[in-house]
C-alpha cells in the first residue's frame, strides 16, 4: 500500500514514538512529519498516524484542527507566514500584507497560481522588536519594507532563499566557538 | 461499608460515600443545580460552567459535577452569587444558540430550553451576528444541527468512554468547536444512538423521527429489546399505530440506558407494510387467501383433531421461535403436551442455546448463570470464548469494556477476530492476551485451555484431595491431547494462567463456540476448567453463556423443547413430571419427543403428518442442504404464526398473524436469568394476536380449553410451576451452583463422555477449499427480522464478504468488486468489502443475508443435542470475471495480544 510518508521518514517514525512514555505522545511530532513532507497532513497521513499511534482517526483529525500550523490542505511550496500580533500591527502588518499582495496578488488563505507561494497570517512569531516580519519556510525576514520584501520574494522565487534572512535567533545566545 | 460523609447543601445535611460529586449528593436530596457537560456515566469535565455552586470557605464558585465531598463541606445552590452565575453562564451558552425552537425535535425535552425558563433571560448584551456553521450530511440516521450546540463533549466523551468508538471528535476550538466525525465525512461508526440520546440540546437527533411529534405528544411503554438476549429495558414512543422512536433512560435496567442500533434505529419492522393482518388459508387454487379469524379457527382445530384421530398425537409436531414472549412459549408446549399430547416440540434455542444449557445444568444444577451483569463490571479477570460480543451481544460489549476501561479489569481473549481499530469497537483491541482462534476452531482451544490448566500447575488442591479420581481422569484426557494446532501454545497457557491468578473472573461464550462441532462438549470443558481452578463455587466466578436471541434463556426455562419440561426439567424426570401433572392437573405425554432435525426427518419419512410453526423459518435458518422446504411440503398441514409471510409461512396450508413484541404483554428472559416485562406500545396491527391467544383459542376449539384471561395469567401460572420465577423484578434470586450436582458430576457424571470431550475431533478436513468462512451476526442485524427494519437498512442493506486487506490486495480485489465462493455443497457469488479484524485466511459473511450464499452452507447435526452446525465452512475464492484459479489464503498466522 502507498504511504504518505516516503521511505526515509517512515524510518524515523520508531524513533520519535520511542521518545514518549505513551505512544499518543507522538502525535504531533508525526503530524509535523508528516507535513515536512508533504506541506501540509493528508487524510491518508492522518489515518496512518492514527494506525501506529492507535487512536481512530477522527480523533487524530480533533488534534489536527486545534493547531492552526498544521495545514489541512496542499499549500504553495514556499509559506509565507505574516505576524498579525498586536507588536507588528503597529508597525505594519497591514502595510506588509499589501506589499505582497502588490507583488505577487494574493491574498491572506491563497496560493499564487504557479503553486509557489501561500499567504497566511499568524499570530505571534516572537521578533516584536523588529516588525513587520514575515517567515517563509523557516526563515524569518524582519524590518521589512516595501523594497526589502519585493527583494525577498524575487530571490525566493528564482534560488528558494534569500540572503536577508535573519535568524535563528536564540536566548541564551550559543556560545561562540 | 464505604467511608460516609456528612454535607450541608442549602442547609440540609445529608450523608453520602466518600468520593460523590457534590452535584450528585445535591441531586439525592432533590435540589437540582443546572448542568450540560455532567452526566453520571461520564468523567467529569467541567467545561459547561453552568453547574456553580458557593462552597463556604472557598474563595470562588465551584463546579459541583468536579467538587468531591468532604466532611463537614457547606454548599449553597440557590445564594444570589450563585444564581447570577447560573444566568451570566447561561447567557454566553445563549450567545450563539439559534432561536429555532419550534422546528427542533429537542423542543420539550431540552435542558437549555428547562433552564432558559428557569432563568428567564429576557435580553442579552451580545449584539454581535450569531456563529453559523456550514450544513452538511452527516449520516443517513443521525442528524448534526451545530449551531444549537453547547459544546458540552457530552457525545464525544460517551463516544469514547462507554462505547470505545471514538467516532467523534471535537474539531476547531472556541466558539467554532463542531463535532465532527473524520475530516468532515459521513458519519461511520456503531450506530449506538448514544449520541443522540446524551446531547442536552438539539444537536445531534435522531433522522428516523425527525420533525414527527412533540416528546408530550407520544404515548411512552416501558418494555425490554426484542433482538439479542442482551435484555436492555427501552421505551417505544408511539403515535396511533406507529412507533415513532426509541429511547432508554439513564440508570433504568440491565443496559442503564445504553442500546445499539438495532435497539436504538431497529424498530420500524413493527410497522413494516408487509406485515400480516388477516389469516390466509391455502384453497382450492392453490394459493393462500385472506379469510376472518372466524372462519379459520374451527377449520383448522377440526383439522388437527382428524390428523390427531388418524394418526395419533405423535404425528404432530411443534416449533417456537426464542422471539416470543414466556408466556407464549410456555403455553405453546402446554398447547403441544396436552391440547395435541404430543412431545414433539423444539424451539430456536435449539441452534446453539441448548448446548450451553444442558452442559450447565448437568454440572452445577442450574441452567442459569451464577453471575450477573454486575459480576462482570467488578471481574478483574474476563475470559471471551467466541462472543464476537459487540456484534452479537452489543450491552455485554459494553460491560465488558467498563470491567477493562473503569476497573482495569485483565481481558483474555479466544476469538476469531484480531485487534484493529477501525469504524466499530473492537474488543480484542482492549485484550491483555490474545489468542487468534479461526472459526470452528474454538472447541479445540477451549480443550487446550484446559490441558494448560494441569501443564501450569492451576488445579485446586482441595479439589484433588476431594475428587481425585475426577483430577487424574481429566488430567489423563485432556494432557494426552497436543496443543491444537496453529493456535498460540504460550498465549493458551499464559490466559489460562492469568486466569486463574483473578479475585472474580467470569467466562463469556458465545455463538462461535456454541453453535460450531463440539459446542456442547466445549460447554463442559469449561465447566471442567473453571472446577480445576476450584472457582466454579466461589462467589463472582461463572460460565456465562451468550444468547443470539432475546428469550432463549426463556425457551428452555418454559420447557419449549423436546426434552425439558418447564423448569427446565427433564422430560423423563419423575418427580417433575408429577409436579407438573399436579398443576396442570394432566399428564404430559411420556414419549421421547423429537427435535427440529428429527422432526423434519420424519416429515420426509411421512410419520411426522402435522407442524405448528411459530414465529419460527427454518426455511430460511437452516442451509439449503437441509432440505427443510421440501420436508415441510410434505406435510398434511403446516400451520404457520408469523409477522410476515416468510419462505416457511409460504408454505403454509394456514398463516395466521401474530403481534410483534411491541404490540405484546408478557416477560422476556435475558441471557443471564432476569424476568424482564414486556409491554405493548400499540394496538395489535390489523387483525393480529399474540401467539399465545391464538393457541388458547384453537385449545378451546379442540376441546382442551386452555383457558387464560391475559398474559399475566399464564405468568401466574408460570410462576407456581417454574422455581426461577418465584421471584422477579429488579433483584431476583440468584441462580446457585446445586452442591448436589456438582457432587455428582464430580463422583459419576463427568465420566460418561470423557473420551469424546477430550478427543482432538475431526480435523478440518482437508480439501481444495482453503478458506475458512464464518457466517455470523453483525452489528446492525441480527435474523431476518431486523432486514425488515429501514433505519438498519440504511446502515448495511447487503450482504457483503468481509475479508483481510492484506487477502484481497493479494487476490487484486478491491471493495465492491464479487467473488464466486465455493464450497463441497454449492456456490455462491456476493460481494466483498475489506476489515483489518478479519484475520488472514479467514472470511466473514453477515447472517441476516444469508441468502446469498444459497447453497453454500452444509449442516453437521450434533450428534448428542441435535444442534444444526451450518456456520463455518471451508471454501475456495474466485474473482469473478478474471477466471483465474483459485488461491489459498496463507498459512494460519498467530497474532499475540499487546
Amino acid at each position: 500500500m502507498t504511504s504518505a510518508f516516503s521511505k526515509a521518514a517512515q524510518e524515523r517514525i520508531p524513533g520519535i514514538i520511542a521518545r514518549y512514555a505513551e505512544k499518543r505522545g507522538a502525535l504531533l511530532p508525526l503530524l509535523w512529519l508528516a507535513q515536512e513532507e508533504q506541506g501540509y497532513v493528508s487524510e491518508e497521513a492522518m489515518k496512518e498516524i492514527a494506525g501506529w499511534l492507535d487512536l481512530t482517526p477522527p480523533q487524530v483529525y480533533e488534534t489536527v484542527t486545534f493547531y492552526t500550523m498544521y495545514n489541512r490542505r496542499p499549500i504553495g511550496k514556499y509559506h509565507i507566514q505574516v505576524c498579525r500580533s498586536l507588536m507588528c500591527a503597529l508597525v505594519g502588518t497591514d502595510n506588509l500584507l499589501g506589499w505582497i499582495h502588490a507583488k505577487l496578488g494574493i491574498k491572506t488563505g491563497q496560493t499564487t497560481p504557479d503553486g509557489l507561494f501561500t499567504l497566511s497570517q499568524v499570530e505571534c512569531l516572537g521578533s516584536c522588536g523588529t516588525g513587520p516580519m514575515m517567515q517563509i519556510n523557516d526563515d524569518y525576514y524582519e524590518r521589512l519594507t516595501q523594497d526589502k520584501t519585493n527583494r525577498v520574494l524575487d530571490d525566493v522565487k528564482r534560488e528558494g532563499k534569500c540572503p536577508l534572512a535573519t535568524g535563528p535567533f536564540m536566548f541564551p545566545e550559543p556560545a561562540q566557538k | 461499608m464505604a467511608e460516609m460523609v456528612t454535607i450541608l447543601i442549602d442547609g440540609k445535611p445529608i450523608e453520602v460515600e466518600k468520593g460523590t460529586l457534590v452535584i450528585e449528593a445535591a441531586r439525592r436530596i432533590g435540589v437540582m443545580i443546572p448542568h450540560f457537560c455532567y452526566h453520571p456515566k461520564l468523567k467529569p469535565d467541567a467545561n459547561c460552567r453552568m453547574c456553580l455552586v458557593e462552597v463556604e470557605k472557598m474563595p470562588k464558585l465551584q463546579t459541583s459535577c468536579s467538587t468531591v465531598v468532604a466532611e463537614g463541606m457547606v454548599v449553597r445552590t440557590n445564594t444570589p452569587v450563585v444564581d447570577e452565575a447560573h444566568k451570566s453562564v447561561l447567557e454566553f451558552i445563549l450567545a450563539n444558540h439559534p432561536l429555532d425552537c419550534p422546528i427542533c425535535d429537542q423542543g420539550g425535552r431540552c435542558d437549555l430550553q428547562d433552564f432558559s425558563h428557569r432563568y428567564t433571560p429576557t435580553g442579552s448584551q451580545f449584539t454581535d451576528t450569531k456563529r453559523v456553521y456550514e450544513k452538511g450530511f452527516f449520516s443517513p440516521l443521525i442528524e448534526k444541527e451545530m449551531n444549537r450546540c453547547v459544546s458540552c463533549l457530552r457525545c464525544v466523551r460517551y463516544c469514547d468512554e462507554i462505547m470505545d468508538v471514538k467516532a467523534l471528535a471535537n474539531a476547531a476550538r472556541s466558539t467554532m468547536t463542531e463535532i465532527v466525525h473524520f475530516a468532515g465525512h459521513p458519519l461511520d461508526c456503531e450506530f449506538c444512538g448514544g449520541c443522540v440520546q446524551i446531547c442536552p440540546v438539539g444537536a445531534i437527533t435522531s433522522r428516523l423521527s425527525m420533525y414527527e411529534f412533540r416528546p408530550w405528544m407520544m404515548k411512552r411503554a416501558d418494555t425490554t429489546c426484542g433482538y439479542c438476549g442482551d435484555g436492555c429495558s427501552l421505551i417505544l414512543e408511539t403515535r396511533g399505530e406507529k412507533v415513532i422512536e426509541v429511547m432508554s433512560s439513564h440508570g433504568n435496567g440491565r443496559n442503564n440506558g445504553d442500546l445499539c442500533a438495532k435497539g436504538f434505529f431497529g424498530y420500524q419492522y413493527v410497522n413494516h407494510e408487509d406485515r400480516l393482518t388477516t389469516p390466509l388459508v391455502r384453497q382450492a387454487d392453490g394459493n393462500l387467501h385472506p379469510v376472518t379469524w372466524d372462519e379459520v379457527l374451527p377449520v383448522l382445530a377440526e383439522r388437527l383433531t382428524q390428523i390427531k384421530l388418524a394418526h395419533g398425537a405423535d404425528a404432530i409436531g411443534g416449533l417456537i421461535s426464542a422471539r416470543c414472549t414466556n408466556e407464549d412459549l410456555y403455553l405453546f408446549q402446554k398447547f403441544m403436551r396436552l391440547a395435541i399430547g404430543s412431545n414433539h416440540l423444539d424451539s430456536t434455542a435449539r441452534y446453539g442455546h441448548v448446548n450451553a444449557a444442558r452442559a450447565l445444568r448437568r454440572v452445577q444444577g442450574t441452567n442459569r448463570w451464577t453471575v450477573s451483569y454486575e459480576d462482570i463490571v467488578q471481574a478483574d479477570a474476563l475470559l471471551l470464548i467466541g462472543t464476537q460480543v459487540t456484534a452479537a451481544n452489543p450491552i455485554v460489549g459494553l460491560k465488558v469494556k467498563e470491567a477493562v476501561k473503569k476497573h482495569g479489569a485483565t481481558l483474555l481473549t479466544l476469538e476469531t477476530l484480531v485487534p484493529s481499530i477501525e469504524t466499530t469497537s473492537n474488543i480484542t483491541n482492549l485484550s491483555a492476551l490474545h489468542v487468534a482462534v479461526p472459526p470452528g476452531r474454538h472447541a479445540a482451544a477451549v480443550r487446550g485451555l484446559v490441558k494448560a490448566a494441569f501443564d501450569e500447575n492451576l488445579v485446586d488442591a482441595a479439589l484433588s484431595s476431594r475428587a481425585g479420581d475426577y483430577v487424574s481422569r481429566i488430567r489423563a484426557a485432556a494432557t494426552a491431547l497436543p496443543y491444537p494446532e496453529g493456535l498460540d501454545e504460550a498465549a493458551l497457557r499464559a490466559v489460562a494462567k492469568a486466569f486463574a491468578g483473578a479475585r472474580r473472573g467470569v467466562i463469556l461464550i458465545g455463538q462461535d463456540l456454541l453453535q460450531a462441532p463440539g459446542g456442547h462438549e466445549s460447554a463442559v470443558n469449561l465447566l471442567d476448567f473453571l472446577l480445576l481452578l476450584g472457582k466454579l463455587t466461589q462467589p463472582g466466578w461463572g460460565l456465562a453463556p451468550l444468547t443470539e436471541e432475546n428469550n432463549e434463556q426463556g425457551a428452555v426455562e418454559m420447557g419449549a423443547t423436546a426434552e425439558y419440561l418447564p423448569g427446565p426439567a427433564d422430560v423423563g424426570d419423575a418427580a417433575a413430571r408429577t409436579q407438573i401433572a399436579g398443576a396442570w392437573k394432566d399428564q404430559p405425554p411420556a414419549s421421547q419427543g423429537m427435535h427440529l432435525l428429527e422432526m423434519l426427518d420424519a416429515a420426509r419419512a411421512g410419520t411426522l403428518k402435522a407442524m405448528l410453526i411459530v414465529g419460527e423459518n427454518p426455511v430460511r435458518s437452516l442451509p439449503l442442504s437441509a432440505k427443510a422446504a421440501s420436508a415441510l411440503e410434505k406435510l398434511d398441514l403446516l400451520v404457520v404464526q408469523e409477522l410476515f409471510l416468510t419462505e416457511t409461512a409460504k408454505l403454509a396450508d394456514v398463516v395466521l398473524p401474530a403481534c410483534s413484541y411491541a404490540e405484546k404483554t408478557g416477560t422476556f428472559t435475558n441471557s443471564e436469568g432476569f424476568v424482564q416485562k414486556v409491554r405493548p406500545g400499540l394496538e395489535p396491527v390489523g387483525d393480529s394476536r399474540p401467539d399465545w391467544e391464538i393457541l388458547s383459542s384453537l385449545s378451546v376449539m379442540m376441546g382442551y380449553p386452555l383457558e387464560y384471561g391475559d398474559a399475566k395469567e399464564i405468568l401466574k401460572e408460570i410462576r407456581a410451576v417454574i422455581p426461577g420465577y418465584r421471584v422477579l423484578g429488579a433483584k431476583p434470586e440468584p441462580a446457585q451452583v446445586a452442591a448436589k450436582s456438582v457432587e455428582q458430576y464430580l463422583t459419576r457424571g463427568f465420566a460418561e463422555d470423557l473420551p469424546a470431550r477430550y478427543s482432538a475431533g475431526a480435523a478440518p478436513k482437508a480439501n481444495s477449499h482453503r478458506w475458512a468462512l464464518a457466517v455470523g451476526q453483525t452489528l446492525f442485524h441480527s435474523g431476518a427480522m431486523s432486514t425488515k427494519a429501514q433505519g438498519l437498512l440504511e446502515l448495511q442493506h447487503e450482504g457483503k464478504l468481509i475479508m483481510n486487506p492484506a487477502d484481497a490486495q493479494r487476490l487484486g480485489i478491491a471493495d465492491g468488486d464479487r467473488v464466486r465462493l465455493t464450497s463441497t455443497s454449492g456456490e455462491a457469488t456476493v460481494p466483498v468489502t475489506m476489515l483489518g479484524r478479519i484475520p488472514e485466511g479467514t472470511l466473514f459473511f453477515p447472517e441476516s443475508f444469508r441468502e446469498a450464499l444459497a447453497g453454500l452452507p452444509s449442516m453437521t447435526p450434533d450428534p448428542v443435542t441435535g444442534v444444526p452446525y451450518c456456520k463455518q465452512l471451508r471454501v475456495s475464492v474466485d474473482k469473478v470475471g478474471t477466471g483465474g484459479a483459485s488461491s489459498g489464503p496463507p498459512p494460519a498466522r498467530i497474532a499475540g495480544g499487546k
